[in-house]
């Protein structure tokens, strides 16, 4: 099933490249506009579906059944004062919101939202640029990303800020290697880091009847980058940078007004982004189900697109209505001790089948290959760290895990009583909140 | 009557993009726009990382220069050097460079003592070779390099990243396999230099050590008392109170307690109702 | 060749005007109240310590580990991908090489396993 892809290659480049510049004008005005509107319906739908799942209402007043709420809010957010701290550092503390919007935005060029269409009488591709190297513009993108958070939380001079900020630069980084590394499969099978190229290679069916998608065919690799997207986006349950309990907002607890509305903005931005490109490498970008109909052709596409992207969109929300926040060292652990190492070895894995498939090997020889890998696998697996043994000396507990009194407790007759020092309370104790204020 | 500035946007608007295919071995008008805007980011980068007073000022510069250089690879026809080049010069190395700033600190000014003997001399010396190599380099391809191009090598067997490929893993497989122990002496490094706990053992408690023993202790394992719902106020320094209306001394905050309260006399008298009390012109600051 | 770049430095142009103006903005158009306690950093309501950020600015050096292992896998993930792109023209030679790359690192990375360098509290 290789060999019909090549013929595909860089065609949606060439669609592309003979674009006038008013249709790319309208192209790009056309993504902000959809990144936009992705974000405010994805902020209401978000806060409909969470509240769906415990059993409220939600918003509900703002617009019809409550669809203009995050409109309004967003609104809102611009009349609301503008506050810089005295420690912050001015210039960086101005431009970290802008850094960290500006590629939200880019990465989301490469994504194809839909096959050969005609716009205005022009036959175009719907996807803004489609680069050889298009799979990286979006890591590049969200490398950059980084830096929007780490500024803002140095910036902020202030201790819960900056814990947010490094949390979460440690945090996307950690899952940047994974996101990388799980896609390296798909290159593999396409032979073009293109994104058009990748959506291409996708059109045909297996066996008949399944969609080739690569999420099906290369299933691990899909499901790493589905953990890791959710890292990399810093969204629950890997909210870490925020856990309002521990650091406030994380990195922009010092953030008001519309430089805050820019962060909120990039981080859904970031969601679809990492949404639609979970759509183009695993599901097949804008194909349908199934091949050779009307509805895989033209704008139909786009209808094919956005379902999948929704789909992804929802599983962000559903997540965050399930499950609760992981500890920090778990966090990095499911990282680093998980989704790395298995990411590495699936891909040699996939590397040795699909060498062998094409070399055309015979049995014998396609058995030690095998069995090389399999043997550097085990040395480097023999190599790591037994588990603990527990240790004995722990709190005895019951069946149900939870540590228990012990059975012969004897239950005093009356509580003893306390002595309370009532008497200095008002003069030792006061509330220092707004502090130096009368000096 | 029309203005130049018109005129050239129109024509800019009107223009047909090339086919991506055609062999373009000269400098285009983008290319050289692009070269332009590019070269003098690159150096303001470079000269702002020397003069920028905060260190991490400087490494933000020293960002611009190096985003601007993987700009410029992109638009020499090398898409996957200039991504790489954003990935992991400005991606992660970058990214390590702000991580040591802030570990030094944001407020430690530069040190003035000269700690190695010679210093000046060294950084002198060395300064000028390395302006006379890279006069000579850049000398060299000026005048003698036959420059190429990559039009064929983008678009032929199998585009820019394929080619990369061929290449790396046949001509340059030598420098690539010693990548990988380069790589192996850098993660040596950063453990030996940045790794705090003990063999095997991390220094300090992991947090299931610590709930375990806050157990075996037998001391309060939940959360210290919070204000409650009669407080005044919802700072630390409030205590909460118990049921009979009595403090509970285990919410009462040590560092405030050891405080003499004649420091915190303004904050009582707020407290107690007796002090200034908040009106209207209390959110107005002396900037409105 | 500048035009497959062209709709990248629109699209470039259009998000970064849009976010400096949100920034610049910001200030004329909110209320201007200012006082000091909204001004001074944010800490829970209790007056913020004069050296501002964590431990005088400084930040644990176990996140230093985590960006130089960063380095190291992005450096890999980057050989990876030309490796994938030409996978298929490689054969069976640059299997073997790709495999003896990813062992390599594979023991740089069981040795920072075992000093318990991916280890956090």
């Amino acid at each position: 099933m290789t060999k019909n892809f090549a013929a595909e290659i860089g065609d949606t480049a060439k669609l592309l490249a003979d674009d006038p510049i008013w249709l790319v004008l309208i192209k790009v005005v056309g993504i902000f506009a959809f990144l936009v509107v992705m974000t405010l319906f994805m902020i209401n739908w978000e806060r409909k579906v969470v509240a769906r799942m415990q059993h409220r209402p939600g918003p509900n007043r703002v617009g019809p059944n409550g669809w203009l709420q995050s409109l309004a809010d967003g609104l809102k957010l611009a009349f609301k004062e503008d506050i810089r701290p005295v420690l912050a550092d001015k210039w960086v503390f101005f431009l970290a919101p802008v850094i960290s919007c500006i590629p939200a935005f880019l990465a989301f060029s490469v994504i194809p939202l839909a096959g050969e269409v005609n716009m205005f009488g022009q036959q175009t591709a719907l996807q803004l640029v489609d680069l050889p190297v298009g799979v990286l513009v979006v890591l590049a993108c969200s490398s950059i990303g980084v830096y929007g958070i780490v500024l803002s939380g140095w910036a902020s001079g202030s201790p819960y800020p900056l814990l947010g900020a490094l949390r979460s630069a440690a945090q996307v980084i950690s899952y940047e290697i994974a996101m990388g590394l799980s896609i390296v499969a798909v290159i593999m099978f396409t032979g073009s880091m293109s994104t058009g190229d990748i959506v291409g290679a996708q059109a045909s069916t297996v066996l008949g009847f399944a969609p080739g998608w690569f999420g099906l065919l290369l299933f691990p690799s899909f499901a790493i980058y589905v953990v890791s997207m959710v890292g990399e986006t810093n969204r629950a349950p890997f909210d870490l940078p925020e856990a309002e309990s521990e650091l406030v907002g994380g990195f922009h607890t010092e953030y008001s007004s519309l430089k805050f509305a820019l962060f909120f903005l990039a981080e859904y931005v970031n969601m679809v982004t990492v949404s639609a490109l979970a759509t183009t490498l695993f599901l097949g970008g804008y194909h349908a189900p199934w091949s050779g109909d009307f509805l895989n052709t033209g704008w139909w596409g786009l209808l094919w697109f956005i379902i999948k992207t929704l789909a992804f969109l929802f599983l962000f929300i559903w997540l965050r209505g399930t499950l609760p926040r992981l500890r920090y060292d778990q966090f990095m652990k499911l990282g680093w001790k998980v989704l790395v190492p298995t990411s590495l070895v699936w891909i040699m894995a996939v590397a040795v089948i699909r060498t062998g498939a094409i070399q055309q090997l015979s049995t014998a020889q396609r058995l030690i290959a095998l069995g090389v890998v399999v043997g550097l696998v085990l040395l480097v697996s023999f190599l790591l760290p037994d588990k603990k043994v527990q240790d004995t000396k722990g709190v005895p507990l019951a069946g149900s895990g939870f540590p228990v009194p012990p059975l012969d407790l004897a239950v005093p007759k009356s509580a003893p009583k306390r002595k309370v020092k009532v008497a200095n309370i008002p003069k030792d104790t006061a509330a220092v909140t707004t502090g130096k204020e009368a000096e | 009557m029309s203005l130049p500035a018109v005129d050239v946007l129109s024509q800019f608007l009107a223009q047909q993009p090339e086919p991506v295919q055609r062999v373009v071995d000269t400098v285009t008008t983008g290319e050289a726009i692009a070269f332009w805007v590019l070269g003098p980011l690159a150096l303001a980068g470079a000269l702002g990382m020397l003069f920028a007073r905060n260190a991490v000022h400087s490494a933000l510069w020293l960002v611009v220069t190096m985003l601007s250089l993987g700009v410029l690879y992109m638009i020499q026809q090398a898409p996957f050097l200039g991504f790489v080049q954003i990935i992991v010069y400005t991606g992660a190395i970058m990214m390590l460079f702000l991580f040591v700033l802030m570990m030094v600190g944001r407020d430690s000014s530069d040190s003035v003592v000269e700690v190695i003997r010679g210093q000046r001399l060294a950084a002198a010396l060395l300064g000028i070779g390395f302006a006379v190599l890279m006069v000579g380099s850049v000398g060299r391809a000026l005048t003698s390099v036959q420059s190429k191009g990559l039009a064929e090598a983008n678009t032929t067997n199998g585009g820019n990243v394929g080619n990369i490929g061929t290449k790396l893993f046949t001509d340059y497989l030598f420098a690539f396999e010693l990548t990988s122990a380069l790589l192996i002496t850098a993660a040596l490094g950063a453990m030996i230099l940045a790794f705090v706990g003990r063999d095997g053992k991390p220094a300090r408690k992991t947090q299931k050590e610590l709930v375990e023993e806050r157990f075996q202790e037998g001391k309060r394992v939940g959360s210290i008392p919070g204000p409650g719902v009669f407080a005044t106020a919802n700072s630390v320094a409030t205590p909460a109170l118990l049921p009979d209306g009595s403090v509970s001394e285990e919410s009462l905050f040590e560092v405030i307690e050891a405080t003499d309260s004649s420091t915190l006399s303004d904050d009582l008298a707020e407290v107690a109702g007796t002090g200034h009390q908040p009106d209207s012109h209390a959110l107005k600051g002396s900037e409105s | 060749m500048l035009d497959p770049y062209l709709p990248l430095v629109l699209m470039f142009a259009l998000a970064g005007a849009f976010a400096l103006f949100s920034v610049t903005a910001a200030p004329y158009i909110g209320p201007r109240r200012y006082n000091k306690a909204k001004l001074d950093a944010y800490e829970c309501g209790i007056e913020p310590s004069p050296q501002p950020v964590v431990g005088g600015g400084r930040m644990p050096v176990a996140y230093y580990l985590t960006a130089m292992l960063f380095i190291l896998f992005d450096i890999e993930m980057v050989f990876l991908y030309p490796f994938a792109v030409a996978a298929d023209k490689l054969g069976l030679f640059g299997l073997v090489e790709i495999v003896l790359f990813v062992a390599t690192l594979g023991f740089a990375y069981v040795y920072v396993w075992r000093r318990g360098g991916l280890d956090w509290n």
